[in-house]
């Protein structure tokens, strides 16, 4: 049977002996239907176990325009998108406690979400090396935006997000004076005019 | 009424929006007769709908339903024959819950059904009644078969169906008709069929499109006898002089499950043959759910493939004139 190019949900994609579920399907009765409205895309399967591998079935989602809209940002153009284990986000903190800082999870996987979610990043999962040093004040402030990725859904409020990667720590932060920094090493934030050295857990830039 | 207990608004007076009476049906009851609407159209046919979907930018999915009134307006009053319904269905979310909910491993839904004040020819109030609650209800269990929740951990939706006007429970002529409830169910079908639209078109997921229906049983106009009983698909109360049951179903077709099924009346022994009458209805608005939603679809994915084509070739000039 030809799969269609165009499905609703509960339609019949095919069978599951001969294709693998993907996003935006669902598997009943060995048969896989569509669960979401779109273009149906067969892609080869990436990494397969098996002798034969079978073609991935998945539906696309329409992409956010970019276009905030007439309301400005924030209403529509915003992706339904929830932060999954190991996605990437933007992050901009909040609150500095002893233990861990807040967060607002803004963007997920460069995809700008309609509404934040509460994150958490914990003392222990700033960097990598030497956790028992780490100081909460050293390494993140108020207002800093900060790459990291997601660890674990966290418990009922928070997730939990991790920057102890090279790639992952602050990306923008401004000095005392409300000037936007550089970063000079993985550690270190300068003003541009005083030239005033602030500590952060930087991210590498790319 | 629940008017009287809201004091954060200028409440008209209760009970306002009667069409007015005109001396003339008072004085000729033979005359009152002869604005009494009929089905025109055959037993299993069902009422003309319309569907649109992403009618609210600032929703993540919305549609609007109307199914207009059949029978024409007549030039010698003023008084429409028979209601129409119209509801529009908005989707906030999947957003994350509420500090203070409790951890949730999938999607938590909430329904809320609310009558415009001016749906009905009764005037509702702007807080929720019982009836609004309850058709609130119904819908939840309607939905909540369908969504697949475990793929939104942590987040909850909501559906917003306002009722903007709804079908009268009897024709306007009868005075025992209003309070009846026959309205209703084709109320409770409406809201399923939007609902289920503008989820889909939110991009939540789901295992079907549920559908509703409603079939109902009359006493034959064209018969003397009493016990002559027709069973009609879609019924339009205002139609209908005597409606003995009636029953709105939520319907999966490609799964052949029913989600939700609210019967009234007194349906006598095979209650079977009048569910099967709704899911007949349902089946003929998920036509017409189908074919809006495809349409719909096909002018998001041509923009977003046009848009990317424009991209692509700002692109291409942008690199003709560095180079």
């Amino acid at each position: 049977m030809a799969v269609p190019s165009i499905a609703l949900p509960g339609q019949l994609l095919g069978s599951a002996d001969k294709y693998f579920p993907g996003p935006g399907t669902h598997i009943h009765e060995s048969q896989i239907y569509a669960s979401i409205a779109g273009p149906v895309i067969t892609s080869p399967t990436p990494k397969s176990t098996q002798t034969k591998p079978s073609p991935l079935l998945s539906i696309q989602r329409p992409s956010t325009s970019t276009d905030p809209g007439i309301l400005g940002t924030g209403s529509g153009g915003g992706g339904t998108i929830l932060p999954e284990v190991n996605s990437v986000v933007l992050a901009l903190i909040t609150r500095l406690g002893p233990r861990f800082a807040t967060c607002e999870i803004l963007v997920i996987n460069n995809i700008v979400c309609r509404e934040s979610f509460q994150g958490q990043i914990r003392r222990e999962d700033i960097r990598a090396t030497e956790k028992d040093k780490i100081k909460m004040e050293e390494s993140f402030r108020v207002g800093d935006l900060v790459r990291g990725t997601v660890i674990s859904l966290g418990d009922q409020s928070n997730y939990y997000v991790s920057t102890s990667e090279n790639e992952f720590g602050v990306v923008m932060a401004r000095s005392e004076e409300g000037r936007l920094m550089y970063p000079v090493s993985w550690k270190e934030f300068r003003d541009p005019v005083t030239g005033r050295a602030e500590a952060r857990k930087a991210a590498k830039p790319f | 009424m629940a008017t009287n207990t809201d004091r954060r608004r200028n409440n008209p007076p209760s009970g306002g929006t009667h069409a007015p009476v005109f001396a003339r049906t008072l004085r000729e009851p033979e005359y009152l007769q002869t604005l009494r609407p009929t089905r025109t159209r055959g037993p299993n046919e069902l009422r003309r709908i319309f569907l649109q979907t992403s009618i609210i930018p600032s929703a993540s999915g919305s549609a609007y339903l109307e199914i207009p009134s059949s029978s024409a307006n007549s030039s010698s009053t003023l008084i429409p024959p028979t209601s129409s319904l119209k509801i529009t269905a908005s989707i906030q979310g999947p957003k994350p819950l509420p500090r203070s909910a409790p951890f949730s491993p999938s999607l938590l839904l909430t329904t809320t059904v609310k009558f415009a004040p001016f749906a009905t020819r009764h005037r509702r109030g702007y807080i929720r009644d019982n009836t609004e609650r309850d058709l609130g209800v119904h819908l939840e269990t309607a939905l909540r078969a369908v969504i697949i929740g475990e793929r939104w951990p942590k987040s909850g939706v909501e559906v917003v169906v306002t009722i903007l006007e709804g079908d009268e429970d009897g024709w306007w002529g009868d005075a025992h008709a209003s309070g009846s409830g026959w309205g209703l169910l084709n109320v409770l079908a409406g809201c399923i069929t939007v609902a289920s639209a503008a989820i889909t078109d939110a991009g939540i997921d789901c295992v079907d499109m549920v559908c509703g229906g409603v079939a109902a049983i009359i006493r034959n106009p064209d018969s003397r006898d009493e016990e002559d009983l027709v069973r009609v698909l879609d019924p339009c109360p205002a139609e209908h002089k005597q409606v003995v049951a009636a029953c709105a179903v939520g319907y999966l077709a490609s799964r052949d499950e029913v989600t939700e099924i609210w019967m009234k009346g007194d349906v006598g022994p095979d209650p079977d043959a009048l569910i099967e009458g709704a899911t007949h209805a349902s089946v003929g608005s998920l036509a017409v759910v189908k074919e809006v939603l495809l349409e719909a679809l096909q002018a998001k994915f041509q923009g977003q493939i046009e848009s990317s084509q424009g991209a692509q070739k700002r692109k291409a000039q942008d690199v003709e004139m560095t180079g």
